[in-house]
């Protein structure tokens, strides 16, 4: 019995004990919130980036692949600090939203590459069929490549967020609690760190299956073979 | 119908197309031949707007799709297209892959469009794989299913880009077989084929296109037994030969001989036939590289394999730069002679043999060598 009061114990006083289960729900709160906004706005500027990279204009295709170069060899970390302690440490600014702005730059890197490889895996001859069937340049990209390149984006979408949704755990460094702070926390307060990492682990755990979840659902419904 | 006149066309600096001049009329089916890279590929594509044409004009009916004013895609519709990769919509099924251009842009209602669809399905025999993939079908049926796309959009032209070149021979009869039918509805067709058997049977006009234009045209019986210009000539002959050069001493045996049959097949040779004509070029080529040919040279012997219109007899010609030595003398084509002969010196028993063999089979063999060009001629 004295395993199973152990485990109470350090049970009731990493989650229970001055309301930490609450503490822990903030914190995740938190991550989820960077993560999603960081996504969004990863997935915008990294459309932006890959429009870019088609564009006519020597100097929009020069600026995008820089950025690109540039952002995606820079640890995120690093990034992070830049705007935290650099850039906006004058401004009042939430560190929570530069953190979001941190995830987004990083995000679009390597959204934009993702993005510009499934659309080139699209096979043109399926989009020179289609125009030669009536459609418009837009049609054919709506109704052919689009469809086409999502399939291949979707795998190594769902990677890249659940790198994201790891890499989100650095925040900490920038003063903001999120689920890993919180964690850390706790572990330091009751000096029995162990359960609340394990329960930490299980979320994060948790957060990449609903991600994999998520995109399941999305997924073409399989065929049914003959 | 369709009308071009002096249309060029040029990739960067290369040259394609250069005034190239033709007439299409209604219901009129003409076939593109020509050798590869004359650019029959790029004047299909410039039919119907797919490249751009760099100079002159092509009238379909009376709008000239050159002129930037033209509105392309209205033409398009008109036309259909079907190419020698299929360029199916992987991501759709058979009968979406159908109606997905007519629903999207003739904005015809769904399921008219599907009724449509139907028909065109089992007019090609497909209507069982209405619900399957591009992926789980065969060449010749994507192939078919290509056409039913095409003709979905009820064009008054079709244009085939090689559509068999992908396939193999039971499966380009398949789609030959469709584009056969289509000929016999009435449809304004422009083919570039390979299929010399196929484009002389089904066209009325024949295109032979080289150096960047169309270089003779003229009706299949015209071009393909009678053509006039030494290019055109050049090409037909070459159809009617099979030529294969040996320049090692371990060359593709394989290869060769699954070439040649490909050949034979093609004249409807019969196998007996093309057994022996095999047998024959193999026992002569091994005879060449152990006698002619000593082991550190390199041998250069060249095959060329015709088949004769007329005494329905298979002329095999090779030609090699060795030694001058003509086996076929020590052999006189009676039985009798040989077996005493071969009684008498009997140094290289399997070499021997073989030749043998060749004067058995053969119905005439005739040796010259001149300037150490050693030339064999066997009829059989």
């Amino acid at each position: 019995m004295n395993f199973f009061n152990t485990v109470y114990e350090s049970a009731y006083n990493n989650l229970i004990a001055g309301d930490s289960y609450l503490y822990i729900l903030s914190g995740l709160k938190t991550t989820v919130i960077i993560t999603l906004a960081g996504l969004f706005a990863g997935s915008v500027l990294g459309a932006l980036l890959c429009l870019m990279q088609y564009s006519e204009s020597k100097i929009l295709r020069f600026i995008s692949k820089t950025y690109i170069v540039i952002v995606r060899g820079t640890p995120i970390l690093l990034l992070l600090m830049l705007l935290f302690y650099v850039v906006f440490a004058k401004s009042r600014m939430d560190a929570i939203y530069i953190a979001i702005i941190a995830f987004g730059l990083n995000g679009a890197s390597h959204i934009a590459e993702i993005m510009k490889s499934a659309l080139e895996s699209v096979d043109s001859g399926q989009v020179m069929a289609a125009r030669a069937l009536g459609f418009t340049k837009f049609g054919a990209f709506y109704n052919i490549t689009l469809p086409q390149a999502c399939e291949f984006a979707r795998p190594v979408y769902q990677n890249a967020v659940i790198n994201l949704i790891q890499w989100t755990s650095v925040v900490g460094y920038i003063t903001i609690a999120d689920l890993t702070r919180v964690i850390n926390n706790i572990g330091a307060r009751t000096a029995d760190p162990f359960f609340v990492i394990f329960i930490g682990i299980l979320i994060y755990l948790g957060l990449a299956y609903a991600a994999y979840l998520i995109f399941k659902m999305t997924e073409r419904k399989k065929r049914v073979r003959r | 119908m369709i009308k071009v006149e002096n249309l060029s066309k040029s990739f960067g600096s290369l040259k394609v197309l250069q005034g190239v001049n033709a007439e299409i009329k209604k219901g009129e089916c003409v076939s593109i031949i020509g050798p590869s890279g004359a650019g029959k590929s790029v004047f299909l594509y410039c039919l119907n707007g797919l490249e751009k044409c760099d100079g002159g004009s092509i009238y379909i009916n009376d709008d000239n799709i050159c002129d930037k004013k033209t509105d392309i895609n209205k033409i398009r519709l008109k036309m259909g297209m079907v190419y020698q990769n299929f360029n199916l919509f992987s991501h759709l099924s058979v009968i979406e892959n159908i109606i997905l251009a007519p629903v999207m842009v003739k904005k015809i209602s769904r399921e008219k469009a599907i009724e449509t669809a139907d028909k065109l399905l089992e007019t090609v025999c497909l209507f069982d794989k209405k619900h399957s993939y591009p992926d789980e079908l065969s060449g010749g049926q994507r192939q078919r299913i290509a056409i039913a796309r095409a003709l979905a959009m009820e064009p008054e032209i079709m244009l085939f880009d090689e559509p068999t070149s992908a396939l193999d021979p039971a499966m380009s009869g398949e789609v030959l077989a469709v584009i056969r039918n289509l000929a016999k509805l009435g449809y304004t067709m422009v083919i570039v084929t390979h299929e010399m058997n196929f484009a002389k049977e089904i066209s009325d006009r024949v295109f032979f296109m080289n150096e960047k234009s169309i270089y003779e045209s003229g009706s299949p019986g015209d071009i393909f037994n009678d053509p006039k210009k030494p290019a055109t000539i050049a090409f037909i002959r070459k159809l009617k030969t099979f030529n294969y050069k040996v320049s090692s001493h371990s060359f593709d045996l394989i290869e060769m001989s699954s070439r040649l049959k490909l050949f034979c097949v093609k004249y409807n040779i019969e196998a007996k036939k093309i057994d022996y004509t095999n047998l024959a070029i193999e026992e002569l080529i091994t005879y060449i590289l152990n006698h002619c040919y000593d082991k550190k040279q390199t041998p250069e012997i060249d095959i060329t394999v015709e088949f004769g219109d007329i005494d329905k007899k298979i002329e095999i010609e090779v030609v090699h730069d060795g030694k001058t030595l003509n086996p076929f003398d020590k052999i006189s084509y009676t039985p009798d002679e040989t077996e005493t002969k071969s009684d008498t010196d009997n140094t290289d028993d399997t070499d021997d043999m073989g030749i043998f063999i060749i004067s058995n089979i053969s119905s005439g063999i005739s040796f010259s060598g001149e300037n150490g060009i050693n030339r064999f001629k066997i009829k059989i």
